[in-house]
């Protein structure tokens, strides 16, 4: 890939600034609450700009599936997400922001107990495990530097850990409101140029296949149901949640998250069809294509003149540091905050904690990176192990804010260890039967999070009722 | 040009502006912030 001289400049100018962000922002921590929550004092932009570009890690996936399949990419990765945002919107952000708590697993001690939050803390950690997001962003510095991938892998890790310890939220907040404008604009920017060189409409229905047209993209409704039902994640995603507890008062969740939706509504109808036009003018023989996962790459360097091209590879990196950072300080306040201050140290200082966290964004991302660089071929497998994560956390959660009766921290635990192990015996059978493509093959077509979620609130709603029974 | 690539540019050049307005509140909020507390 040829990238000029003052594109490399854009994008040695936003780590400059990251940088600076990072050395500057240090001064803003005087406490705990300031180092995981930013003070609380999240206004409603920065709500905005920080959700939106966290949730965002994947964009040459999702490149990827606009490519192979079209329009279906948009129902699957986009309006079903924008059902279940407007559930959590609308039922739970309000709920949270008024809990005044940090983490998750603090939820689960308030609705269960200490072995809840234990629990729930391990399964937390594995979800927000950053490593699938590492080893892209090896990728993506390998194609852009023609370094190897683990150069790429460990300069990304390093610079995060540089800016995340220093500090913490803050630190996050301000780097994710940076890497916002970069991805906005940089993905925004690819529309009106490929429209110019190829066409409109036309030209996809005239080198596209039907399906790629199509809202369905010619998937049976399983398939459908299997890749959008994965929305749930929503609900018990540790971002979603942390930022709701940073906001500044009760309503700037709700607001928040509602405007975050449009920002991500217009965002996914820029990135499906930027897929589906590199599709098409890969079929026409106008765009050479290395692999699907790269076409998105592939039509920005065809179409966009430099700088313009620049943002749009900032843009890139952005997307996928924004969560990288954010999911090392969620990690390592799950080690710190869930696990040394709330079960093993719950005397320790707020600088015991403090320090305690800056050891575990290493201890997190160094895990992250021994994953990504050793063991490439799970890293695939991590993101779905990321689902498990759901599977435990997803009914003890919502019962705990919805159902006011009583409730037993047996069940809890028992659900959460009941699911998780239900979803990762189905991984692993997965995986011991791969197809001719190298995909797994799961029990009844079934993915891991089905089952485990349905063993989990089975055995809930077992053990809940035999144990408040014999409580009496 | 047809329907379908006025909307899409429609689309585009929405997303730049609003995201370049939530700059302007963010950075008017941080303004406002740095005000109060001289």
């Amino acid at each position: 890939m040829e990238i000029s001289l003052i594109d490399y400049g854009i994008i040695g100018f936003y780590f400059v600034l990251l940088f600076v962000i990072g050395y500057v922002v240090k001064k803003k921590v005087h406490g705990i609450t300031d180092y995981f929550l930013a003070g609380r004092r999240l206004t409603l932009p920065i709500f905005v700009a920080t959700l939106v570009s966290t949730w965002y890690g994947g964009l040459l996936g999702v490149g990827e599936l606009s490519f192979n399949y079209g329009l279906v990419n948009w129902l699957t990765q986009g309006f079903f997400w924008y059902l279940v945002y407007l559930f959590f919107a609308l039922f739970l952000a309000n709920r949270i922001r008024k809990s005044n708590l940090y983490t998750i697993p603090d939820q689960l001690e308030r609705f269960y107990d200490k072995k809840s939050r234990f629990v729930g803390a391990i399964f937390n950690f594995i979800m927000v495990t950053p490593a699938p997001y590492i080893f892209s962003l090896g990728i993506i510095f390998s194609i852009f530097f023609g370094c190897e991938a683990w150069l790429g892998i460990l300069f990304g890790t390093i610079f995060i850990i540089f800016y995340t310890i220093r500090g913490g939220f803050f630190a996050d907040i301000y780097t994710d409101f940076l890497q916002f404008l970069f991805m906005m604009i940089g993905v925004a920017l690819i529309i009106p140029f490929t429209i110019q060189k190829y066409g409109g409409l036309d030209f996809l229905m005239v080198n596209l296949p039907s399906t790629h047209l199509t809202i369905t993209g010619g998937w049976t409704t399983q398939m459908i149901l299997v890749w959008g039902l994965l929305a749930f994640w929503t609900l018990v995603d540790p971002g979603f949640y942390q930022r709701c507890y940073a906001a500044k008062d009760d309503r700037i969740p709700r607001k928040g998250i509602l405007i975050a939706i449009v920002f991500w509504l217009l965002f996914d109808i820029c990135t499906t069809f930027t897929g589906m036009y590199a599709a098409a003018a890969y079929n026409a023989g106008l765009l050479s294509v290395e692999s699907a996962a790269t076409s998105y790459l592939s039509i920005a360097s065809s179409v966009l003149p430099p700088v313009l091209l620049g943002i749009f590879l900032t843009g890139l990196i952005a997307t996928v540091m924004s969560t990288v950072d954010s999911f090392t300080l969620l990690g390592a306040m799950n080690i710190s905050h869930d696990l040394y201050k709330g079960i093993f140290r719950p005397n320790s200082t707020e600088k015991q904690e403090m320090k305690m966290t800056k050891i575990s964004i290493v201890i997190t991302a160094g895990f992250a990176l021994v994953i990504a660089l050793f063991f490439d071929s799970i890293v695939a497998m991590w993101y779905t192990l990321g689902t498990i994560g759901i599977a435990a956390l997803l009914v003890p959660i919502l019962v705990g804010f919805f159902y006011n009766g009583r409730k037993s921290s047996l069940a809890s635990v028992l659900s959460m260890i009941a699911g998780a192990g239900t979803s990762l015996f189905w991984l692993i059978t997965g995986y011991m039967n791969l197809d001719s493509w190298g995909w797994p093959q799961y029990y009844y077509g079934l993915e891991p999070l089905y089952p485990g979620l349905m063993m989990s609130l089975i055995i809930f709603v077992i053990v809940n009722i035999i144990h408040m029974r014999r409580m009496g | 040009m047809d329907a379908v690539a006025m909307l899409l540019i429609i689309d585009a050049v929405v997303l730049i502006l609003a995201t370049l307005a939530l700059t302007y509140f963010l950075l008017r909020d941080m303004f406002k912030l740095k005000h109060k507390k001289k």
